[in-house]
């Protein structure tokens, strides 16, 4: 049941079609940009027709997928599916690769055209990633983001990158392959079982594992993941990486990369270990809760706005591992609209950030201040982006971190209740740096140029998203609807899916 | 007799081509246009009589084998030779040692590799390694203006001495315990011609010699200092042709289909091990980028004894395909270190390397490709390889091994990325001049990047014959 022209492919590999163009045309600064900026808006365009177009009924996405064989030796299969979740996390990379290219038109001077490569493979392996149904395919679409990104932290990024960037490359190893040992072995299990060797989801998900093997293997699964999410204790590459990269990697990094952990988490672990996953549901909520109370504390001493910004990171995304964690509708509604919403808000954040770096060449929250007086628009998307990390009612994060916690509250009171107290810690953090960069005396002395016309134009979609999202999350909530069913009760036939009403 | 001799084809080629390119050189020794280009016809025509499905026997009086698996490693082994010789012409040129020594010597390497990789008779091996190693201490002595050429090429004459010493004693007992000097896979599982103390022994013995010759640990001591002294062409030909020709010997000896031997499996994994662990381990700490190599060269060659003790199909597949991507990718660094080193030092220490990727970009992005593909990083060669390593490892049931494995991977990156680093982040600190580029170089450049990304997305073609050739020996 697929259409015949494979539109997912076309989607994922029009950013590496685009790089073609710019090794051959984008030799000019100028022109490379705008190559850029014309090919990630090609891709959000489609990512945005695609979803609106399919998002009907409960077979909507599944016309898109597509399969063909790769390495028949070894049944590893080109295939890729979509649904719901990936889509919105599909639309939520393509907007922001786009914005990515906006915000650094005037940030990134040298070696233009490496950059935009970079950040064009990215987008690629960031959008197989999400839509990818064969287990090897998701594995080299994992691999692939690390090389983009460790390019973009150590060519572009500040002073402290080449550190940065290669502690975020060895964690991502050391965190990666395991889970290729974990892959194998799965496959390898599954071989010896049923005799049919394949890397395909849907078949490795019926494998009868010995619970010593299940839990090797959820580890050996769960730790690549751990790394990317971040979940504290080995989050330590966040926090650097997050500061030393340049605005838009940082974007990219809390935009994107997150979201690919917790989605891997969300599509493959748990599915394919579901007696292990309930089994560890307990360590994962508390080391999601520590996250949330670690990050948000250590986040109101920071002293670079950066770094503040990229630890709200970490306690946010812990809210996401609780969700997931928890594992029933409510909180998984909530854990994928979190993605998509901190994927959004932290953006913004980091894009501010960014500006701000380029106005006063530095980061520093003692050399800001008062910027209501002198920055009025800015100020003003600043305080709803901060507003919305803390999850004000009426914006998105709200609608979000509620329902992770309402459904949390129902079989966990007591994880919910503390989740509910790492709220008001986050309130402090974010209160504190809204208040030393907003208010109070103006400071540096003098006139800062408010925000100028493109960045307006990057800043309008995220602060629209915010506000539509916060009041009218319907929509989005629906098409998760299904995606979510068949992921608690993925053994239900099609007879019964006609039966039960949403 | 013409049928007779036909599955020895490839190899009087060769010699014919050798003897006919020294004697290009008898009126003019420089300017040795002639001796380049029939060398690269002899190879061509080598490869391509190994392509060619000739009917014939398979083996020429029980002294070589000239099955699938022979014409495979012909196949790879005359692209070796093809690629260096492309990227060692304008380097040689520079510094003045090309001739047809230089290429007639190099036809004669790739024909000892070549006997090396199908005998089936011990003096036949022996031979065949011993003119390979000949002709490679002749390589690396040749550019003969520089001091640090020649200690080389004495270390590697005396570990050569040493690892034929220990071969020839090895091969004296085997003979002297089972009368018959046809090659039995010695480290498959005890048969009644293998069933003695002394065909133990001299398996030992056997091992050790060809130890020195692909540098397991512990007799890896002599790689570094020869990988930095020889000239990078002559290096990255050394590494790929003459270890890969000794693989598949080895490969031969193991006897895939078995079971692991009671002896030799557990001494097989210690080797690998150690080769794996010490070989990254000690990379990490490198300055100068050709050391750098020589180690990792050791830490892939762990890979591959880990594939080979794997056994079974999987691991015959695995190292079928790694030999190939290992082949490119350590052509593709070498090669481009070739590209990089101007008329007089070759570039190997680091900082010399800063900012190149933006100044050279070709030639950085060979080197680069070619480290991504030795980290085992998608989409490259070099990942599907050591997936498959893996995959065979965990198969057969060598989890510790395979963890090792992993261990070592992760460590490699580290010190790959030193390189890239260089490369692209960090700011310029010299101003080394760059040597020009010629088009043997660039051809060779762009095939073995289009291969490292052609074999990492689409691997299921070679695969397929890799599939062919197992089955057919099984």
């Amino acid at each position: 049941m697929s259409e015949s022209f494979p539109l997912l492919s076309f989607l994922v590999f029009l950013p590496v079609f685009g790089i073609a163009l710019l090794v051959l045309f984008g030799r000019h600064p100028e022109r490379c940009r705008r190559l850029a900026l014309g090919i990630t808006g090609a891709t959000l365009l489609l990512a945005f027709t695609t979803l609106v177009t399919y998002a009907d009924g409960q077979t909507g996405f599944s016309r898109l997928s597509e399969n063909a064989t790769w390495i028949n030796q070894l049944g590893i299969h080109y295939s890729l599916q979509a649904d719901g979740i990936s889509m919105l996390l599909v639309l939520l990379t393509t907007l922001l690769c786009f914005l990515c290219v906006l915000v650094s038109w005037h940030s990134v001077k040298t070696e233009v055209r490496l950059f935009h490569a970079a950040l064009l493979l990215m987008e690629t392996s960031v959008l197989g990633l999400f839509l990818a149904a064969d287990l090897f395919l998701f594995y080299l679409f994992w691999e692939l983001q690390l090389l983009p990104t460790f390019l973009i932290i150590g060519r572009w990024g500040h002073a402290n990158r080449t550190y940065a960037a290669l502690k975020f490359l060895l964690f991502s190893i050391a965190g990666s392959l395991p889970l290729l040992i974990a892959l194998i072995s799965l496959y390898l299990a599954h071989g010896f079982q049923t005799g049919i060797y394949t890397f395909s989801f849907s078949a490795l998900r019926h494998t009868v594992l010995s619970p010593a093997a299940e839990l090797w293997l959820f580890t050996g699964f769960v730790v690549a993941f751990a790394v990317k999410i971040p979940m504290v204790p080995i989050h330590v590459w966040l926090p650097d990486a997050h500061t030393e990269a340049p605005t838009a990697g940082s974007v990219i990094l809390a935009g994107l990369l997150l979201k690919t952990g917790a989605y891997a988490l969300l599509r493959f672990g748990f599915p394919l270990f579901p007696e292990m996953a309930a089994t560890s549901l307990p360590l994962l909520v508390l080391l999601a809760l520590i996250g949330l109370f670690y990050a948000s504390f250590i986040a109101f001493a920071q002293t670079d706005m950066k770094r503040l910004v990229a630890y709200s990171s970490i306690g946010h995304m812990g809210l996401v591992v609780l969700g997931i964690a928890i594992w029933n509708r409510t909180t998984l509604s909530g854990a994928v609209l979190q993605m998509v919403n901190h994927g959004i808000t932290t953006a913004a954040l980091f894009i501010m950030v960014g500006m701000l770096d380029e106005r006063i060449h530095s980061r520093r929250l003692a050399d800001v201040g008062g910027l209501w007086q002198t920055m009025p628009w800015f100020s003003g998307f600043f305080l709803l982006f901060g507003l919305s990390a803390v999850g004000l009612p009426g914006l998105n994060n709200f609608v979000s971190e509620i329902l992770i916690l309402v459904g949390t509250f129902g079989s966990h009171p007591a994880a919910a209740c503390f989740g509910f107290a790492a709220m008001v810690v986050t309130l402090a953090y974010v209160l504190r740096l809204i208040q030393k960069l907003l208010f109070g005396p103006a400071k540096p002395a003098g006139e800062l140029a408010d925000l100028n016309l493109r960045e307006t134009f990057v800043l309008l979609p995220l602060a629209l998203a915010v506000i539509y999202i916060g009041w009218h999350p319907q929509p989005l909530l629906n098409l998760l609807h299904e995606p979510i069913r068949m992921l608690l009760h993925p053994d239900q036939t099609l007879a019964a899916l006609t039966v039960i009403k949403p | 007799m013409q049928i007779f001799l036909l599955p020895i084809l490839p190899q009087i080629i060769l010699a014919g081509g050798g003897l006919l390119v020294y004697l290009t050189g008898i009126r003019r020794a420089e300017k040795s246009a002639a001796g380049f280009f029939l060398a690269l016809l002899t190879l061509a025509v080598c490869a391509a009589v190994a392509l060619a499905d000739i009917p014939t026997t398979h083996t020429v009086m029980g002294t070589t084998a000239y099955g699938g698996f022979s014409r495979f490693f012909i196949l790879l082994l005359s692209g070796v030779g093809f690629l260096s010789l492309l990227l060692i012409r304008h380097y040689a040129e520079t510094r003045s040692f090309s001739s047809d020594v230089l290429y007639g010597t190099m036809l004669f390497a790739v024909l000892g590799m070549i006997g090396v990789a199908g005998a089936e008779h011990w003096l036949v091996f022996f031979l065949n390694f011993e003119l390979l190693s000949f002709a490679l201490y002749l390589l690396i002595a040749v550019g003969k203006s520089r001091v640090d050429n020649y200690e080389a090429a004495i270390k590697y004459f005396i570990m050569g001495a040493v690892a034929s010493g220990f071969l020839l004693f090895g091969i004296a007992l085997f003979y002297a315990a089972t009368g018959s000097l046809t090659i039995a896979p010695l480290l498959a599982p005890v048969t009644r011609v293998t069933d003695s103390y002394l065909v133990t022994l001299a398996t030992v013995l056997i091992l050790a010699g060809i130890g020195f010759k692909i540098s397991l640990v512990p007799f890896h001591l002599w790689t570094p200092d020869v990988y930095q002294g020889a000239p990078a062409p002559i290096t990255g030909f050394l590494a790929t042709g003459a270890k890969i020709a000794v693989i598949a010997f080895l490969l031969h000896l193991a006897a895939p289909h078995a079971t692991p031997h009671p002896i030799f499996g557990p001494i097989l994994w210690w080797l690998a091990a150690l080769t794996i662990l010490v070989g990254n381990i000690t990379a990490l700490v490198q300055r100068r980028v050709k050391r750098l190599l020589a180690y990792s060269s050791i830490a892939q060659m762990g890979y591959l004894l880990m594939a080979i003790l794997a056994g079974r199909e999987l691991g015959q597949q695995a190292v079928l395909f790694y030999s190939a991507a290992y082949v490119l990718m350590d052509l593709g660094a070498f090669g481009a270190l070739t590209l990089f080193s101007g008329g007089d030092e070759d570039l190997d220490e680091l900082d010399d390397f800063r900012q190149l990727g933006y100044r050279s970009p070709g030639r950085a992005a060979l080197l680069a490709v070619s480290l991504l593909s030795l980290a085992g990083l998608p989409p490259t060669a070099g990942f599907i390889g050591k997936f498959l390593i893996f995959t065979a490892a965990l198969k057969a049931g060598y989890i510790w091994l395979a963890l090792i494995g992993i261990a070592g991977a992760v460590v490699s990156v580290f010190y790959y990325m030193k390189v890239v680093v260089a490369l692209y982040l960090q700011s310029q600190r010299t101003t080394r001049e760059t040597a020009a580029l010629e088009w043997p170089a660039v051809a060779a450049g762009t095939v073995i990047v289009t291969l490292i990304f052609w074999l990492g997305s689409l691997p299921a073609p070679l695969l397929a014959v890799i599939d062919r050739i197992s089955q057919a020996l099984s």
